[in-house]
């Protein structure tokens, strides 16, 4: 006797209502997920889900005590941070204040929790606009950006980071200023605006070269590299990302040479030499074993390497890559990551003319719908989705979809992917 | 055997200086060739511009996350070079992992000369393989897919189907994950009265509950949110034709009581529709799992089975198909070679061996899965053992007789054990202890005391 079967995820989570007291038992619940062995060769196999994953009662009442050890450390380094604040508070330090708020933040952060760090910000904010010294302002309005950016709120996070430039640029404060305008670039990166993002990481690379920033200067490059790669200059993406590369070697920047040569993978797959992305990405994935765990990095080179497989046809090797991605994805409740892979798996089995490949972008939708902050990706499923049915000749049902993902681009402002899901929608009429 | 080419890597932070010193003395025979690659990275570099034969890395200070990365890395390098991970004192977890991974070997620094030597004997072993030539196979085609087998349980099958697929009986097929459910409904499909029109599977238990049920029967626009436009169900696109309920088990308990009613009244509503249409498919249903089992625990209506299970025919597993394996070896081998571009005329005959001595828990499926990716990576006119995947090849005793005299310390058979019953469970303590007949804090005690 082996006992009771396994609880299916979806069943599971349909069980537990949507409290944030539950979210660390939800994440442990979705990172013990395992497949049910005989699932595995089944003809359902190939189509399994999160949702369709087992949980055992049993396991999560015996993980509970770890889950319980995490919660309680965050909260310690949370508490503890606060302290901090009153601390300084007490003997008048308000800077000192303002950084112990950011750090409670940049705690927040780092598990994932966007909303809650935006709320430290605010509060770090509001102490920092009553000093002189308006460096700890400039700080925590960068803060702010980029959780707002993180949060997909790209209209705050361009005026966090606009009052950010003009207060540094006020206080001659040119690392700040330089900062800012990078962060500039990113939320008109995220929104398709290539003119506003070419603008500001210039205007930041030329802040930094001023200052002999040599790696913001290589990261500004980098971003540089991204936005020509988007706009299809793909000699001049390549320049900058060797430029970059130059500066990074040298100094051992083993994060930052990840970042490039994920960047110049990309670079080599659109035009087509496909061994030099798959070395690319592998090398990236050395670097990215050298530099401080980041989890989300290398997830990142993966689910390039999965794509660069599926564009070239290598779909075994694609599969393999996705599984793997997944499961990692799982282990640490990634769940923005995995609607991401399932969006690549469903893609995969739209290649193979595969109807039953539908199931992944349904699991995909119903994850992101599920995240705050997440409309860019759930667009980003809807397109994908709308074009495997139109690939298997569906093109009522391929039109709903592309519709429904131009809703949501229009509700960003997000200019170019619209346009292309405008080309997908001619596309089907004509 | 040509010389063999070795590229030697230091860990993170490490030095291969004396490690390559100590191998080039031992090198003096002139049959190996030695490089290095000072760190990760450039060793990438150096993989992807030449096929060596051998990588020797020294793990660093993490040595499970540095193993792991090399078994990925080395997966399709340029000349599928086998692994051999260094580590100053590699705990029996380590080398267990290793050897799950397929890792030629894991040796102890400071390196000795007869491990080394040993190592590289087994590649060189490799070379030793003799071909097997494929048999001819007559498959009997079915589609893009095809029936193979001459075994007496295959010949069964085919007198069954015979039989049964000259009239429009509802069919039920049992069998184990990947016996080949589907490709015998296609036959059913292909030789009876309704092969004109069109074959339909639909795989109950990939499809979410929720969403099951407008699969099948099809929904009208709005009849709930995301019915964005009206679908027309699998029911209805079978048509005149053939409906495949492949993992009917899966199913709930209300959606059967729907397909009850289809299969009795042969007709369908579509979800928030009103309207009756009218159906004259065939219904054939499939599970891997046993259904009288299911009705006994009402998981299942009896009412159900007894209308889809007219005819049962029952599939045997591939160990049970006895020599039917080499056929469907061959037949998957000259498929796949097509399909990819590849002259592969034989298999050899260690792979033939691996083949015959693995247990095939996903049968026909898995047996094509395995082949398919051997024919991708084989680089010559034959499959060889190196071609065959990690699992596979961890069957063979690579690490068995790595310590001296061959033989293994009871401590090490068991961690052995433990590791191979874990997996088994896929990592689940409980299973695995019920398994071992041991307390789970037993287990868990030997699990940490091997480092598993």
């Amino acid at each position: 006797m082996t006992g009771p079967p396994p609880v299916r995820v979806e069943k599971a989570l349909a069980l537990m209502p949507e409290l944030e007291a539950l979210e660390p038992l939800r994440a442990l619940l979705v990172s013990i997920a395992r497949p049910d062995e005989a699932t595995l060769w089944s003809s359902s196999g190939p189509y399994l889900t999160l949702g369709k994953r087992g949980v055992h009662p049993d396991e999560l009442r015996r993980r509970m005590p770890q889950a319980f050890h995490r919660i309680t450390e965050h909260l310690q380094v949370l508490f503890k941070a606060y302290i901090e604040a009153l601390e300084g508070q007490q003997r008048g330090d308000a800077p000192g204040v303002v950084a112990a708020l950011l750090r409670a933040g940049r705690l927040e952060e780092d598990v994932g929790r966007h909303t809650q760090a935006h709320t430290w910000y605010e509060v770090a904010l509001g102490v920092a606009e009553a000093l002189q010294d308006r460096r700890p302002e400039v700080e925590a309005l960068r803060a702010l950006g980029y959780v707002c950016l993180a949060l997909g709120e790209h209209a705050a996070s361009a005026r966090h980071f606009q009052r950010s430039l003009a207060l540094a640029e006020a206080e001659f404060d040119q690392a700040g200023a330089t900062a800012a305008s990078e962060g500039l670039g990113e939320v008109a990166l995220a929104q398709g605006q290539w003119g506003g993002a070419q603008a500001w990481y210039s205007r930041g690379l030329r802040l930094a070269e001023a200052a002999s920033d040599a790696p913001r200067v290589g990261r500004l490059e980098r971003q540089l590299g991204v936005l020509a790669r988007k706009q299809s200059d793909l000699a001049a993406a390549g320049d900058l990302l060797r430029r970059a590369r130059e500066r990074f070697e040298p100094a051992g920047l083993a994060d930052e040479m990840a970042r490039v040569l994920n960047e110049q993978g990309q670079v080599d797959a659109q035009l087509g030499r496909y061994t030099a992305a798959s070395a690319a990405y592998r090398e990236a994935l050395a670097w990215a074993q050298r530099a401080p765990r980041d989890s989300g990095l290398e997830l990142s080179i993966r689910l390039n390497l999965a794509e660069l497989d599926l564009e070239a046809g290598r779909l075994l090797e694609a599969e393999a890559e996705l599984r793997r991605a997944e499961q990692a994805a799982i282990a640490g409740n990634g769940i923005r990551r995995l609607a991401y892979i399932y969006t690549l798996m469903g893609r995969l089995r739209g290649a193979q003319g595969d109807e039953t490949g539908f199931v992944f972008f349904e699991q995909a939708i119903e994850l992101v719908r599920a995240l705050p902050g997440s409309v860019v990706t759930e667009a980003q499923v809807y397109l994908a989705y709308g074009l495997f049915r139109s690939r298997l000749g569906q093109q009522d049902e391929a039109r709903a979809y592309l519709e429904r993902a131009r809703e949501l681009f229009d509700s960003l402002g997000e200019a170019v992917e619209r346009e292309r899901v405008d080309e997908e929608l001619r596309a089907l009429s004509a | 055997m040509p010389r063999l080419r070795i590229l030697v890597v230091a860990g993170e932070g490490g030095n291969a200086g004396g490690l390559l010193q100590n191998l080039r003395q031992w090198a003096d025979d002139g049959r190996l060739t030695i490089d290095t690659a000072p760190d990760l990275p450039r060793a990438v570099r150096q993989l992807a511009g030449q096929g060596w034969d051998v990588v020797l890395a020294v793990l660093g200070e993490h040595p499970d996350d540095d193993l792991s990365w090399w078994v990925d890395t080395l997966r399709g390098a340029t000349g599928s070079p086998r692994l051999i991970a260094v580590a100053p004192a590699p705990s029996m977890g380590l080398v267990l992992r290793a050897e799950k991974a397929g890792v030629l070997d894991v040796l102890s620094l400071p390196l000795r000369r007869e491990e080394l030597v040993r190592a590289l004997e087994r590649i060189r072993s490799v070379a030793g393989e003799t071909a097997v030539p494929l048999p001819v196979v007559q498959p009997h085609a079915v589609g893009p897919y095809a029936l193979v087998g001459q075994s007496p349980a295959m010949l069964d099958v085919y007198k069954l189907l015979a039989r049964v697929a000259g009239s429009s009986a509802t069919v039920l097929i049992q069998g184990e994950s990947g016996t080949g459910k589907e490709v015998v409904a296609r036959a059913i499909h292909v030789n009876g009265p309704h092969a004109s029109g069109a074959f339909v599977a639909v795989n109950c238990a990939a499809i979410p509950e929720n969403l099951l049920e407008s699969e099948l029967f099809g929904h009208e626009k709005g009849a709930f949110t995301g019915a964005v436009t009206r679908k027309i169900g699998r029911f209805e696109q079978a048509g005149r034709g053939t409906l495949f309920l492949d993992e009917i088990a899966d199913m709930s308990l209300a959606l059967q009581a729907k397909i009850l009613r289809a299969v009795q009244e042969r007709e369908i509503e579509r979800v928030g529709g009103g309207e009756t249409i009218p159906v004259d498919v065939r219904l054939i249903a499939a599970t891997n799992r046993d259904l009288k089992d299911a009705i006994k625990q009402g998981r299942f209506r009896e009412d159900l089975y007894y209308r889809l299970a007219v005819v049962t025919i029952r599939l045997p597993t591939l160990v049970e198909r006895g020599d039917d394996l080499v056929l469907l070896t061959a037949y998957y081998v000259r498929h796949f070679a097509e399909r990819y571009g590849k002259q592969i005329h034989a298999i050899s005959d260690r792979v033939l061996e691996l083949l015959r001595a693995h247990a095939w828990v996903g049968n026909v499926r898995e047996l094509r899965n395995v082949i398919e990716r051997a024919v991708i990576v084989a680089t010559d006119d034959m499959v060889r053992a190196d071609h065959l995947p990690d699992e596979l090849r961890g069957e063979e005793t690579t690490l068995a007789d790595r310590p001296q005299g061959g033989l293994l310390t009871l401590a090490e058979a068991e961690a052995r054990h433990i590791a191979r019953v874990l997996s088994h469970t896929n990592g689940q303590i409980g299973a695995a202890a019920e398994i071992l007949g041991i307390h789970r804090n037993t287990l868990t005690r030997k699990m940490k005391e091997y480092g598993l």
